[in-house]
């Protein structure tokens, strides 16, 4: 009973300690952005996502209005960023979600 | 018998109008799909540029009259936004026009004209309602703005002074204003603007005020399906202009021959990737209700690009 006990704690705490690993390592989030619909005007909320520090790289679906950003590895974006850079390009945020996982495996 | 201009004043309204062209592109950075003859009530990211460049060539003849009258007016038309905030939006407009006039006097046939810097615009926009959606966006928003007399007024040949109707400016200080509507999605746009125009004498003379209703389609018709990426986009484009003008005035009375109603049909093409948009259209009169003997227009072509920098 006692080694049960004991291999239960040892399972929670790795997969706990998987959880927060994968969490602290993301680096990619997938934002829906509403009202946009020309090419023109992608490329303005690219070059604003681009201007912000420790965004590696953007890739921006039309049709499906989702945009998602790469950063740097250690970088983060908060929804509070990333709503504040479409606000500013002059379109709304319609949804944040962090990717997990290695960038570029999960997220496209 | 051939007139033509030839002033320091000229000189240096191409030089001006060249420096201000060379700036104008060294600034700019960012454009917006819109409409050829009209504005849109698209966005201008804040803290960031627009620009977009158009040449128009105003062919206007056909004239009844004995003095067979024939204008040709080009314009190199340049226009610089930018995003104040993310709701207002300042716009300064420099056209580099040349004008020319072609009449038959005393069995003579006379052609005159100027080019130089013409009338500057200054304008701001603001976006007082918006209403985003995937892949859907409508806005309104109201502008207004002033014509300033920054062109040449009082050009002159070896006839005399020049007629105003080829003045590179009209000298005086107009104020407009009015709003635009746009509804966007990913397959078709529609802008629809109302505005007037509220022109001021100079020289003792005043062009009658202007008011306007124009609407345009834009229609995607290339890609059919859209992908992943952000494709370039084809569009069919289809304007109307309504234009009606007051008689002008000359020395304080109403000049008879001048003023009245017009309709304009645009149709036109515009190309537009992430990068760069190309467009052209020809504008076609289809009513033209003028007073007296005023000169019908023959028809408005315009071209243009806008590049992303």
């Amino acid at each position: 009973m006692r080694t049960r006990l004991l291999r239960a704690s040892i399972i929670a705490i790795t997969l706990g300690l998987a959880s927060a690993t994968a969490i602290a390592g993301a680096h990619q989030y997938r934002l829906r952005v509403d009202g946009l619909a020309c090419p023109f005007c992608a490329y303005g909320i690219e070059k604003k996502f681009n201007a912000t520090k420790g965004v590696k790289a953007i890739k921006i679906d039309i049709n499906t209005g989702t945009v998602t950003v790469t950063m740097e590895a250690g970088g983060a974006l908060s929804e509070a960023q990333a709503r504040q850079i479409v606000k500013d390009s002059g379109f709304t945020l319609g949804s944040f979600q962090t990717v997990p996982g290695p960038a570029g495996k999960a997220g496209n | 018998m051939l007139f033509s201009v030839k002033t320091p004043w000229r000189r240096a309204g191409h030089a001006l109008g060249l420096l201000a062209l060379i700036v104008m592109t060294a600034m700019g950075e960012q454009a917006q799909a819109a409409p050829q003859t009209f504005n849109t009530a698209l966005p201008v990211a804040q803290g960031e540029f627009v620009f977009r460049e158009q040449i128009v060539l105003d062919q206007s003849g056909d004239d009844p009259s004995v003095a067979d009258r024939d204008r040709t007016a080009w314009a190199l038309v340049s226009v610089l936004g930018y995003g104040a905030t993310p709701e207002l939006a300042l716009f300064g407009v420099v056209p580099y026009v040349d004008r020319t006039l072609e009449v038959t006097d005393g069995g003579m046939r006379q052609r005159r004209g100027a080019r130089g810097l013409g009338d500057i615009s200054l304008f701001g926009r603001y976006t007082v309602f918006r209403r985003d959606r995937p892949g859907r966006t409508l806005r309104i928003a109201p502008f207004a703005g002033l014509k300033l007399p920054t062109g040449e007024d009082d050009e002159s040949d070896g006839l005399g002074r020049l007629p105003q109707s080829v003045q590179p400016g009209s000298g005086s200080w107009d104020a407009f204003g009015g709003v635009v509507v746009t509804y966007q999605t990913l397959a078709f746009q529609i802008d629809a603007q109302a505005s007037y125009k509220a022109n001021t004498e100079a020289n003792d003379f005043e062009f009658g005020d202007v008011a306007r209703l124009d609407g345009s389609l834009q229609y995607r018709v290339w890609p059919r399906e859209l992908g992943a990426g952000v494709p370039g986009f084809l569009y069919g484009v289809l304007e109307l202009n309504l234009i009606h003008q007051d008689k002008n005035r000359i020395g304080g009375s109403d000049d008879p021959n001048s003023g009245g109603l017009s309709l304009f049909i645009l149709p036109g093409l515009q190309y537009v990737t992430k990068r760069w948009i190309i467009e052209a259209g020809l504008q076609i009169p289809v009513l033209q209700d003028l007073n007296g003997t005023g000169l019908e227009k023959d028809y408005i072509l315009r071209a243009g690009f806008r590049l992303n920098f």
